[in-house]
């Protein structure tokens, strides 16, 4: 019963020493900002990469869809990791990208929250071009989930196809991948992380920082509460957004599949990913619930 | 040929890979002819009707709608279809708007007709189709009937000058074929020029000014419906009714 006591002591002290989390409070509070910056714009940049890839690989034209697949099959089927190495090491090697700095020196400037642009630059940049791989996979299968009358409903009334798509399929297209979308945008915050190990002074590098400087865990912890800040609520939502789709879409006319996505997409996914995700944990769908 | 004809096809064929799907179709639709099409399941007549507004690329033959051929490659293809109206078993309406949205949607963005016209249009549209207290509906709140009512209003909105429906009341409980019957049959009171696609021996006896019987991708007889009905003169013919009544 001590000996209980006793390492459960031990645990409070290394991981939840109190002290020791009041004052990486303001350091982690800091540095939350730079993630979510980062995870958003990566995010919102991603979507038209991954949609102009995803209309690649429906594309009629084998010369059109081969790079898009390719493009998918090594982004997905290598680790984010070795990708942001070779982007954040890489990319300052290039001749274009040391010109640019020459050029424009104000980019070497601090930025936002005293980080310079360069360094937000490579870090959307890699982000936004992994994401738009996976994103791309979620247009695709959102797109074709669509049952063909609406394509042939808006072309028999004149409708040409970009039209459409414009205001019959992606509309509709929408509705159904935001919760899948939202997931994503849940893996990419947490992806975020993975820029500490190249310096950026997000939120876990900074709170690496102060385990390093004082042999306690307990800045992980409160890094690990602003993760979930932002990834609990998130997962809630994109739970009640799937209950009220598969509410709203009794009707329509046309049958439509029971999973929001095709099923060999699903596992494809669950597959290129390689880590957990804590969402709603009750969502039976595998792309939105299941683990990258 | 009458140059009142709004469809007209010659020989047209069609083929899927290897199977033959419409091997030689003659037909001419004259204006505000109801030209009823009959026949067994598989037998080409969905195939035909998309031939018409070219959801199907034919394979041979042509198809003509009023001056313009459908099948040639240099044609508008959309413009075609501004004017050919086509309905769907499966309805088609497009879930995301109301019903009067449906109606409104390729009003403005295929005729370029203002928001407020296409309103204007759109209510009295589903007013004709008898839905003009579900206009702010959306599809998933309407039954099978009414959705279907909504699809002809939306085809109508477009002026069209000939209407396709293709089985247009199957997939709908007995109980709402009747409303859209109802739509069809004062269509055709009204004058409207219409394909016909159905399996409602009633609707056709009525409606129809000639019934075509098709079997196996060709048209095996036609004539007026007492002709039909009442003395087919093909075994296939007698056999097919035979088994419908
Ligand atoms: N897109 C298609 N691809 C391959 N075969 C098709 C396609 N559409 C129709 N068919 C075939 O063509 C034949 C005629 O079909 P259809 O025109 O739908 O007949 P009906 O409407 O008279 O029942 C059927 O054998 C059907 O399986
Ligand atoms: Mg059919």
């Amino acid at each position: 019963m001590d000996a209980l006591l006793e390492s459960l002591t031990t645990i409070g002290r290394i991981f939840f020493d109190v002290e020791k989390m009041s004052q990486a409070l303001p350091i982690v509070l800091s540095a939350f900002p730079v993630s979510v910056f980062i995870g958003v714009v990566s995010f919102v940049l991603a979507i038209p990469g991954g949609l102009l890839l995803a209309f690649m690989k429906m594309a009629r034209t084998r010369v059109v869809r081969w790079p898009a697949t390719f493009y998918v099959d090594v982004v997905r089927g290598t680790p984010l990791f070795l990708q942001i190495l070779i982007v954040y090491f890489g990319l300052t090697l290039l001749p274009f990208y040391q010109t640019l700095i020459r050029e424009v020196p104000q980019l070497k400037q601090p930025f936002l929250f005293g980080i310079d642009f360069t360094i937000y630059l490579r870090a959307f940049f890699v982000l936004s071009f992994n994401s738009a791989a996976y994103m791309a996979e979620i247009f695709r299968a959102g797109i074709q989930s669509i049952p063909k009358g609406q394509m042939e409903a808006a072309r028999s009334l004149g409708m040409s196809t970009p039209q459409a798509m414009a205001f019959v399929i992606i509309p509709q297209t929408v509705r159904r991948i935001l919760p899948t979308l939202m997931s994503e945008f849940i893996l990419l915050f947490k992806d975020t992380a993975l820029l500490a190990a190249v310096g950026v002074a997000e939120m876990t590098l900074r709170s690496r920082e102060f385990v390093a400087s004082t042999f306690n865990q307990s800045a992980y912890m409160v890094a690990a509460a602003f993760y979930l800040l932002v990834t609990i609520p998130l997962g809630r939502l994109v739970g009640r957004l799937e209950d009220k789709l598969a509410e709203s879409e009794g009707g329509g006319g046309a049958k439509r599949p029971p999973t929001l996505l095709a099923p060999e997409i699903d596992a494809e996914h669950v597959v290129a990913h390689s880590e957990g995700i804590p969402t709603t944990g009750s969502s039976p769908n595998p792309i939105t619930g299941g683990p990258r | 040929m009458s140059d009142q004809a709004i469809v007209r096809i010659n020989d047209l064929r069609k083929s899927f890979g290897d199977l033959e799907v419409l091997k030689g179709v003659d037909l001419e639709v004259t204006k505000g002819e109801v030209v009823v099409i009959l026949g067994p399941s598989g037998s080409g007549k969905s195939t035909l009707l998309r031939c018409v507004n070219r959801l199907e690329e034919p394979t041979g033959g042509e198809v003509w709608f009023e001056d313009t051929l459908v099948n040639d490659k240099k044609t508008d293809i959309n413009k075609v279809r501004e004017r050919i109206g086509m309905v769907f078993q499966s309805f088609n309406l497009f879930p995301h708007l109301t019903a009067k949205g449906n109606v409104m949607l390729a009003q403005q963005k295929v005729l370029k007709r203002d928001k407020a016209t296409a309103a204007e249009v759109a209510v009295r549209q589903l007013t004709r189709v008898g839905l003009a207290d579900k206009i702010d509906y959306y599809p998933a709140q309407l039954s099978g009937g009414q959705q279907q009512r909504v699809a002809i209003a939306r085809a109508l909105a477009m002026d069209p000058h000939v209407m396709l429906f293709d089985e247009a009341t199957s997939a709908l409980d007995p109980e709402l074929v009747r409303g859209v019957l109802d739509v069809m049959r004062s269509l055709a009171k009204a004058g409207m020029t219409m394909m016909v696609v159905t399996h409602e021996m009633g609707f056709a006896r009525d409606v129809a000014d000639r019934v075509v019987f098709m079997d196996e991708g060709v048209i095996v007889e036609q004539g007026t419906p007492s002709e039909v009905f009442d003395n087919p003169k093909s075994e296939r013919t007698k056999d097919f009714l035979g088994h419908i009544a």
